[in-house]
């Protein structure tokens, strides 16, 4: 911390590196120098106290996808955790890296968001915390000084009446970036017809990740089939501001959004069905 | 760039190296410590060609800087060989037909070699997903699959 105080704006810390070390190769790091912050042994950690969650932001997605706490309270990160890059760049690849490349296709940030979660920031004065919707500014852009670093991520545990899937869309089957991603959080109301709460986030189809409010309205307490769900999808779909680029064009992303849902929507509906089995 | 001493325990044998601190492992075991079994074809994490075991774990020696792995226990393709002798899953990849132009493989022998130390009896699944960070542009992987498996059988 005294170091990122002392030399603030003149060095840049690097965690697992799977993205800094090809921006460093590219020519394209704001700073001439790095520091090393990948031994940190004190923020690799994943717990669980009481109802919530708290991972430490240099955890590596193998380190996620092998937690029993993680796999129980929240197997949405879990599974988007499985989908980023292959075996070799997961055991570096770390939490913390992933929110601070602040990439607008980044698999875990539409899972968070939909989770509510609480990003945790430090420099040598002190801690703040700030809602994950808030710590995105704008395209590449997060909030976090040049002397602060990403400490930790929590949220609460994903429990019954809630769930949460996450669903991503590439051009191959593995060691992929998302062409589109969404992420939904849902409380089922008791009698399991409809959400009586909802949470939508998208990735890669705007600068941003971006909650999809009027999708989430539309869903909110309305009995769920198959045209109600399509009609959340055009929604959501409408509230997304995608690019064309080498990986898909603005036309297709918009027109995948509304599969997305209806499988995800699917996905709660067949596992909410599991739940009433004796 | 000012050079730094680093340690590595490189295949079994501790040794010493100078290097800048942001030079990639893959680069000083390449250049500095003529090991070449990785190698760079990418450079970004796309093609596997670079893997090596860090600390036990399969990583991208081109993603890794040196500095980053100073003190840390590395192991290469080379490092399954004993007495200049390959090992059961070298042989399996040459006995299986797994190797056309061979550049990939060094990669390929330290991914294999990942799965079968925590899974002796991978499914056909856990081969893939172990694999699919390494690419292949001669075989079209069935050979080297079939490879993976016969290496699974012999362990």
């Amino acid at each position: 911390m005294n170091v990122l105080h002392e030399r603030s704006g003149k060095i840049k810390p690097i965690a697992g590196g799977t993205d800094a070390i090809i921006q460093l190769k590219d020519g394209l790091l704001q700073t001439r120098e790095l520091l090393d912050i990948s031994s940190l042994g004190g923020l690799r950690y994943i717990l669980r106290e009481g109802s919530t969650v708290r991972i430490g932001a240099l955890s590596t997605y193998s380190e996620i996808i092998e937690s029993s706490i993680l796999k129980s309270s929240c197997p949405t990160l879990v599974d988007a955790s499985k989908t980023i890059g292959v075996i070799q760049l997961q055991n570096r690849a770390t939490i913390g890296g992933n929110l601070a490349n602040a990439s607008p296709a980044g698999d875990t940030i539409p899972p968070l968001y939909v989770l509510a979660a609480t990003i945790t920031v430090q420099n040598h004065g002190g801690t703040r915390s700030i809602p994950i919707e808030k710590f995105f500014l704008d395209y590449r852009t997060i909030d976090l000084r040049a002397d602060e670093l990403i400490t930790e991520i929590s949220f609460e545990a994903v429990e019954k009446p809630c769930d949460a899937t996450f669903l991503k869309l590439g051009l191959r089957e593995a060691h992929f970036i998302s062409v589109a991603n969404l992420a939904i959080w849902v409380r089922w109301a008791p009698d399991g017809k409809s959400f009586s709460d909802v949470r939508v986030a998208m990735g890669a189809v705007a600068p941003v990740v971006l909650r999809a409010k009027k999708c989430e309205e539309f869903l909110r307490n309305r009995i769920l089939n198959q045209n109600a769900v399509w009609q959340a999808g055009q929604i959501a779909s409408s509230e997304s501001s995608p690019i064309t680029d080498i990986r898909g064009s603005a036309e297709y992303r918009r027109a995948v959004i509304p599969s997305l849902l209806y499988k995800a929507v699917h996905r709660l509906t067949e596992s909410r069905r599991m739940w009433d089995r004796p | 760039m000012r050079e730094r001493k680093f340690w590595l325990r490189l295949n079994g044998e501790k040794v010493s190296v100078s290097s800048p601190p942001a030079h990639t492992l893959l680069e000083v075991l390449r250049e500095k410590l003529d090991v070449t079994g990785p190698k760079e074809d990418c450079g970004k994490g796309e093609c596997g060609a670079c893997t090596v075991l860090m600390n036990g774990k399969p990583v991208l020696s081109c993603l890794v800087l040196i500095s980053q792995a100073d003190g840390a226990e590395i192991v290469t393709s080379e490092g399954f060989m004993k007495d200049g002798i390959p090992d059961f899953v070298q042989k399996a990849f040459a006995d299986n037909g797994a190797v056309q132009c061979g550049h990939c493989i060094p990669g390929f022998i330290v991914s294999t070699e990942a799965l079968l130390s925590r899974n002796p009896n991978p499914s056909l699944a856990d081969i893939k997903t172990a694999i699919a960070g390494n690419l292949c542009r001669c075989t079209g992987y069935t050979s080297i699959i079939r490879a993976v498996e016969h290496a699974a059988r012999k362990k």
